[in-house]
């Protein structure tokens, strides 16, 4: 019975500052892409053939932790399989902030535009079962300065 | 050559859907299930093992040597007059002549008895020494082998195994013990029901010996009286293995009402040499003290 008591307050406090953390982070993600617009991240190996440009390594990498309600709603999912809609906000939110922070490093360091640009995850939670989920994405790519 | 990255739009790579809608249909489709599949593994796997042979039943209960957790050397007499009583009743419930039940002591202060397959009843000295006269342990015994008779610890172990593998199962793939919590919980009635079977049987078997069904109540008293004075609320009976000891004694009253049966009768008292029995076995082990 407590069990039960445990599991459903671990439950609300994972949706209600799961759910906090998530609208905050989007709308973050939301403004930052507005002004990281003009540097615009190319996945082309391509690049411009119209000058000469400096080129760089950036990256940008993100850790995230699960929360309780979404490691729920996804455990169930499990038994019935489908989309698991819990996670998708998850690696959304964790490709953008990636990729954010790839462009951020990209114009501290003068560069007009980011090419190449690929994606790694992986989970660093361990193997451990009844670990939520954290998951880790990196985004790199050459940044290209004109001289 | 323009190179941009052009706005897309939200609610693409994610979904626009409530995250509680999808919790609740999830959770609720869950729990459904996993009821379902415990009542349905309970049952059949109950039936299943209630086809097993009771000799079979002893083949199983005869790979675990009893004698080497119990005390009966040492309470030679008050074994024997717990055996003689274990007779008496497996005769007025008409066992079958394969069913032999043998009735052990246990000598610690846990106040409680159970029956295991093969026909072994355990008795503890805590609940022995709790115990206010014959009737009382009459009743303690009839429940017991009240058990045995109608294959419970067989059929509870058929449907714990089928159970324990599907929660298992379940639990494994989601990462949560609330649904085990569930399916487990489901399961539980099936052991309140037979704990009413068994003491419908006392009752029978305590009418039919003493011809009246004093100091049957006496038992549930026991174990209420031990949860007031430690203190201890009991649980909620859809947490429990047990019927309410109110229910049970309530249902006693209706019993004997509804078959005219009387409440009020002499009660026999203990023999003599019970509780001197009990208090010298106790700690025999440990003279050193």
């Amino acid at each position: 019975m407590y069990e039960l008591v445990v599991t459903l307050i671990l439950i609300s406090l994972g949706y209600f500052f799961g759910r906090r953390a998530e609208r905050k982070h989007y709308k973050s993600i939301i403004a930052r892409e507005k002004i990281m617009n003009s540097l615009p991240a190319m996945a082309s190996r391509m690049p411009p053939q119209d000058g000469n440009y400096d080129q760089m390594l950036v990256s940008g990498s993100v850790v995230i932790a699960n929360d309780y309600f979404k490691m729920f709603v996804a455990g169930l999912r499990n038994l019935f399989g489908g989309q698991m809609r819990s996670y998708e906000t998850l690696l959304d939110r964790a490709r953008r902030e990636a990729v954010l922070r790839m462009k951020e490093k990209a114009k501290s360091l003068g560069a007009e535009m980011v090419f190449n640009v690929k994606y790694e995850s992986s989970n660093i939670s361990g193997q451990t079962k009844k670990k939520p989920p954290i998951i880790e994405v990196h985004a790199y790519g050459t940044a290209l300065r004109k001289i | 050559m323009n190179y941009e990255n052009p706005h897309i739009p939200e609610g693409i790579n994610t979904s626009e859907e409530h995250p509680l809608k999808n919790f609740f249909i999830l959770l609720i489709g869950s729990v459904v299930l996993i009821v379902t599949l415990s009542v349905v593994l309970a049952v059949s796997g109950g039936w299943l093992a209630s086809k097993i042979p009771f000799s079979a039943e002893n083949e199983i209960a005869g790979m675990y040597n009893v004698d080497e957790d119990v005390d009966d050397v040492n309470a030679p007499e008050l074994t024997a007059y717990l055996q003689s009583l274990t007779d008496q009743i497996s005769q007025a419930q008409n066992l079958p002549d394969e069913m032999k039940i043998t009735a052990h002591y246990i000598d610690s202060d846990t106040v409680n008895a159970f029956a295991t397959i093969g026909g072994h009843v355990f008795l503890f000295r805590g609940l022995l020494e709790k115990l206010p006269n014959e009737n009382t342990l009459v009743t303690l015994l009839s429940h017991e082998i009240a058990h045995v008779k109608y294959r419970h610890p067989i059929k509870s172990l058929g449907s714990g195994i089928l159970v324990g593998i599907a929660i298992s199962t379940v639990t494994g793939s989601t990462n949560s013990d609330l649904l085990g919590s569930a399916g487990l919980l489901s399961s539980l009635k099936f052991g309140r029901d037979m704990e009413q079977q068994s003491d419908e049987e006392a009752m029978i078997t305590l009418q039919a010996l003493y011809g009246h069904l004093n100091g049957g109540t006496e038992l549930f008293k026991i174990f209420q009286n031990m949860r007031e004075e430690m203190d201890i609320d009991e649980p909620v009976e859809l947490f429990s293995t047990h019927p309410l000891d109110e229910d049970r004694i309530a249902n006693f009253t209706q019993v004997a009402k509804d078959k005219g049966w009387l409440e009020a009768g002499n009660v026999t008292p203990l023999p003599d040499f019970f509780e001197a029995a009990l208090a010298s076995s106790e700690y025999s082990d440990y003279d050193i003290d």
